[in-house]
């Protein structure tokens, strides 16, 4: 399986409810966007930062883990400076790294267990309205996640049998039989999920 | 919806992300990483067919939503979806749909070989290229603001990339759909 990004810890950020945080990011992202001065933008991105950075979160580790969405804000920035003007680019960088800060926090601080719970309370209403199936659709994420190990191993397995009868490594006949195998495999896991009565049926006759 | 269908999405999904575990790597000055993660989306699309290859990506960026490295370069959490380049993530869902719905037009039983693998690639071309690269750059050019033209020839760097992953995923989908029977839904 793979680990999340968040951790629990007791700062002030790790606290705060699950839906508030989501809630208050996504209100700043829309908000951020329609402001367009540089001097509030700046300002922004500092308190997210510093948002960030009272998560325990050291200055040097965020730009590790920000390096590559950075970089991609840098090249935005050089590109408006030289082709567009100062001012686009003095309000895109700012407002791009304030969104970047905040929702890096929200990630930090929250665990993957806790964000889990907030989607199915979330889904609930939908749920209740058949539009959704919190179940089968919990059950879909979860086996994504087993399968990523699989195909891995099969991908080593398949390449280790091809170069035993001498033949190089070329994508295409790696990935022909690395398909087949694993859509085999999914529909093997799926008959033995059906063979168990998973998921529940609903209310609605929906079973097929 | 049964659990087979729920088995061939979780796997897609799956595909995905181990894609993205092949090294990728930003081009200098180009906004976006190269990966082979839209090699899996075009796959999904071509083989499972329009509903279930949109669900694919979903799943994935599902993961993303709830804090998982899922995305190439060990990339995830909610940051992603306010970046600059979110456009061409959230483009992968309608993109899948449309190569899935192209394949069923284009792909099906007594048409030759040469007739099947021009069929597929155009599938993903116009789902995997045309329809991602709109969602993207609609993206680049509003949210970050970058003007449509820029976004435009930014993003036509990756194109030549893109049409040989459309040429992969028609032939490796050919040879799949050979092996292992499967009604696109």
């Amino acid at each position: 399986m793979i680990d999340g990004i968040g951790r629990s810890g007791a700062t002030p950020l790790h606290r705060l409810p699950t839906g508030l945080k989501l809630a208050a990011l996504a209100l700043v992202a829309t908000a951020l966007f329609f402001v367009d001065r540089p001097d509030v933008l700046v300002g922004a991105a500092l308190v997210a930062l510093l948002g960030l950075r009272s998560t325990g979160r050291r200055f040097r580790e965020i730009a590790s883990d920000l390096a590559l969405p950075m970089t991609v804000i840098a090249a935005l920035g050089v590109v408006d400076l030289v082709f567009v003007d100062v001012a686009t680019a003095a309000s895109v960088v700012p407002r791009l790294l304030a969104l970047a800060f905040a929702a890096h926090a929200v990630t930090l601080t929250t665990t993957t267990a806790e964000l889990t719970d907030t989607f199915e309370r979330a889904l609930g209403p939908f749920e209740r309205l058949g539009l959704v199936d919190a179940g089968r659709a919990s059950l879909t994420l979860t086996l994504a996640l087993r399968f990523v190990p699989l195909i891995v191993e099969e991908a080593r397995e398949i390449r280790e049998a091809q170069a035993a009868r001498g033949l190089g490594s070329h994508p295409i006949a790696v990935i022909v039989p690395l398909v087949v195998r694993t859509l085999v495999r999914a529909q093997v896991v799926a008959d033995a999920i059906d063979a168990r009565g998973f998921p529940p049926p609903r209310n609605s006759n929906n079973a097929k | 919806m049964n659990t087979r269908d729920i088995g061939y999405i979780a796997l897609f999904a799956a595909l995905i992300i181990a894609l993205g575990a092949v090294p990728s790597f930003p081009i200098a000055g180009l906004p976006v990483p190269i990966t082979l993660q839209s090699l899996g989306v075009m796959l999904a699309g071509l083989v499972l067919g329009p509903k279930r290859g949109a669900l694919a990506p979903v799943v994935v960026i599902a993961l993303v939503g709830i804090g998982l490295p899922v995305l190439a370069g060990g990339r995830g959490g909610i940051g992603v979806f306010v970046g600059p380049t979110a456009g061409f993530l959230f483009g992968w869902i309608p993109a899948a749909f449309v190569t899935g719905l192209l394949a069923m037009r284009l792909d099906g039983p007594g048409k030759g070989m040469v007739a099947r693998v021009i069929g597929l690639s155009i599938a993903a071309i116009l789902g995997g290229i045309v329809v991602l690269y709109a969602c993207g750059i609609a993206w680049l050019a509003f949210g970050a603001k970058l003007g449509l033209g820029k976004a435009f020839f930014g993003s036509l760097a990756f194109a030549p990339g893109d049409v040989i992953k459309a040429v992969v995923a028609a032939l490796v989908t050919l040879k799949v759909r050979d092996a292992f029977a499967l009604e696109r839904k």
